[in-house]
């Protein structure tokens, strides 16, 4: 669960990127938050993984009270989270497998459960036969299905997904997205940010406007596919 | 931490030596000189100070017994020079051994002169003292002057008080040259290790978004300082053994030279083998895991 409580961000250079955000995400909601660039999206990112820290107000993750979490203590609040970038961030010096595995073995999980879990997730994003294919082989709806497996591998409870669809076909986003949605069905609360109305509208569900660093518009309006 | 994790840890440390094997070369490099450097000062200073202390073991002091004592008084005066907290030996020299020693020195003219004062020896008998500590030399032959039956002390302070600043400007040297390259060492190591740590920043940033602890991000780094180090200890190790044995046995061959003067001969590297290896081992291992933690520090932060 995310909570923010009447939340500002300013930056040091005097830009005010969030006013007074109030907004609650429950266990197992499927969210987007859409907005146009500089509109305060990824501020609310990097204020849940606390890469920093608001200025007023207080954000709530997974049980974590971000603003007296220590940061010794910033490892345990991003291991109950798993992150899906724009760009995939994988490690090119790796395998698929070895991507995925990694995720475990920082968090110190038995080696049992890793040859178990990581070829499990990776079937579930459909890449079994790619497991030990490195990144620069697969094409980039399947480099982001790799990325998917990697933030789900710990079974977090929150999937933020930061603009998944930005660099792939718009064919293979739709895929990311029922991915994404498969994966929420099964109970993980996600947060997906995207600038593609194309997408939510398909899609639908809870929709967050971030608009100058308040909240313009939070409803939840069918997709087009249900319709 | 499980033993799983460690083991994967320090295999990471092992295959990244590997994979980065230029960067690991320059780092090895870079040790490997500096090593050597710290290395033979710390031999040089180490053998200059034997030496020094063997012109110091010829430093003599002379006690000029005064004449006419009983031979009791002699004895006990001996006991009273040894006595000294600072007094290493005691040896007599009788007047009668000072006059043949002085004769046997003469020229044939000096000898002619002196064959009228037949039979009356006008030289006293001498104890010579060698001290323990050059630096209390003066203290020690203020208090022998004290002692009954004492006429004289003769020591010749001026020769200890060059030695002892010598002694000294060779330590301060040592000292400071040790000092001054085990920090340009650690700057160079910290440095070549921080190109490599940059070049794996977008592991590093993932790393941190999954959740691993900031000791888990550094110790494969730590662990391939360290191994580049010990490789660089092993090297500088042997180089140095061969450096040594050529100007230690360059040193022996003049060995009769120098012992005329009471210089000291060198170490054998036989005996100082397993203290210089552990140290260059434990130098090198300290300041590659020192180096890379200063360099990892920097991305690392959460």
């Amino acid at each position: 669960m995310v909570e923010f409580n009447d939340v500002s961000v300013t930056y040091s250079s005097g830009v005010d990127a969030l006013n007074h955000v109030s907004l609650k995400i429950n266990d197992g909601d499927f969210a987007f938050v859409v907005g146009s660039s500089g509109a305060g999206k990824s501020t609310l990112i990097k204020l849940i993984l606390k890469e920093i820290d608001a200025t007023e107000g207080t954000v709530t993750v997974n049980g974590f009270n971000l603003s007296k979490l220590k940061r010794r203590k910033i490892p345990n609040l991003r291991r109950t989270l798993g992150i899906v970038f724009q760009d995939f961030r994988l490690i090119p010096t790796m395998t698929v497998y070895e991507n995925v595995a990694f995720v475990l073995r920082v968090i110190d999980a038995p080696k049992k459960y890793i040859k178990s879990r990581v070829p499990y997730v990776i079937s579930l994003v459909g890449l079994a036969h790619k497991a030990k294919a490195y990144p620069e082989q697969l094409s980039g709806g399947e480099q982001q299905r790799v990325a998917l497996a990697r933030a789900l591998v710990n079974d977090p409870q929150l999937i933020i997904a930061d603009e998944p669809t930005g660099n792939i076909d718009p064919a293979l986003s739709y895929e990311i997205v029922e991915l994404l949605k498969g994966i929420n069905e099964c109970g993980t609360t996600i947060l997906m940010v995207t600038h593609e109305h194309d997408i939510v509208r398909h899609f639908g569900g809870r929709i967050i406007n971030i608009n100058a660093g308040s909240i313009a518009f939070d409803e939840t309006i069918g997709g087009a596919n249900e319709a | 931490m499980k033993l799983s994790s460690v083991n994967y840890l320090v295999g990471k440390g092992i295959k990244s030596v590997w994979k980065n094997k230029m960067m690991s070369f320059a780092s090895f490099c870079i040790m490997l000189v500096s090593l050597l450097m710290v290395g033979l000062s710390v031999l040089a200073s180490i053998n200059i100070n034997k030496i020094i202390s063997g012109i110091e073991g010829k430093n003599e002091v002379i006690v000029v017994i005064k004449d006419g004592l009983t031979d009791e008084a002699v004895t006990s005066l001996e006991t009273n020079i040894k006595d000294i907290n600072n007094v290493d030996t005691v040896s007599f020299y009788s007047k009668e051994e000072a006059w043949e020693s002085m004769i046997k020195n003469m020229s044939q003219a000096e000898k002619d002169l002196f064959q009228y004062t037949d039979g009356d020896n006008p030289l006293p008998d001498t104890y010579k003292v060698s001290v323990k500590d050059i630096e209390k030399m003066a203290e020690t032959t203020n208090r022998m002057s004290t002692l009954e039956g004492v006429e004289s002390v003769k020591a010749s302070s001026e020769f200890a008080d060059v030695l002892i600043s010598i002694r000294n400007i060779f330590s301060v040297i040592a000292i400071a040259v040790v000092i001054a390259l085990i920090i340009v060492c650690l700057v160079i190591i910290s440095n070549t290790t921080r190109t490599s740590v940059f070049s794996r920043r977008k592991e590093i940033n993932i790393m941190k978004y999954v959740g691993a602890t900031n000791k888990f991000i550094k110790i494969p780094f730590q662990i391939e300082g360290t191994i580049i180090g010990l490789l660089a200890a092993v090297a500088a190790f042997i180089l140095t053994m061969f450096v040594y044995r050529g100007v230690f046995n360059l040193f022996q061959g003049n060995y009769q030279l120098w012992s005329i003067l009471g210089i000291n001969s060198l170490y054998s590297f036989k005996s100082i083998f397993l203290p210089v290896a552990v140290a260059y081992l434990v130098a090198g291992a300290v300041i590659g895991a020192i180096g890379t933690t200063i360099s990892t520090s920097k991305y690392v932060k959460v």
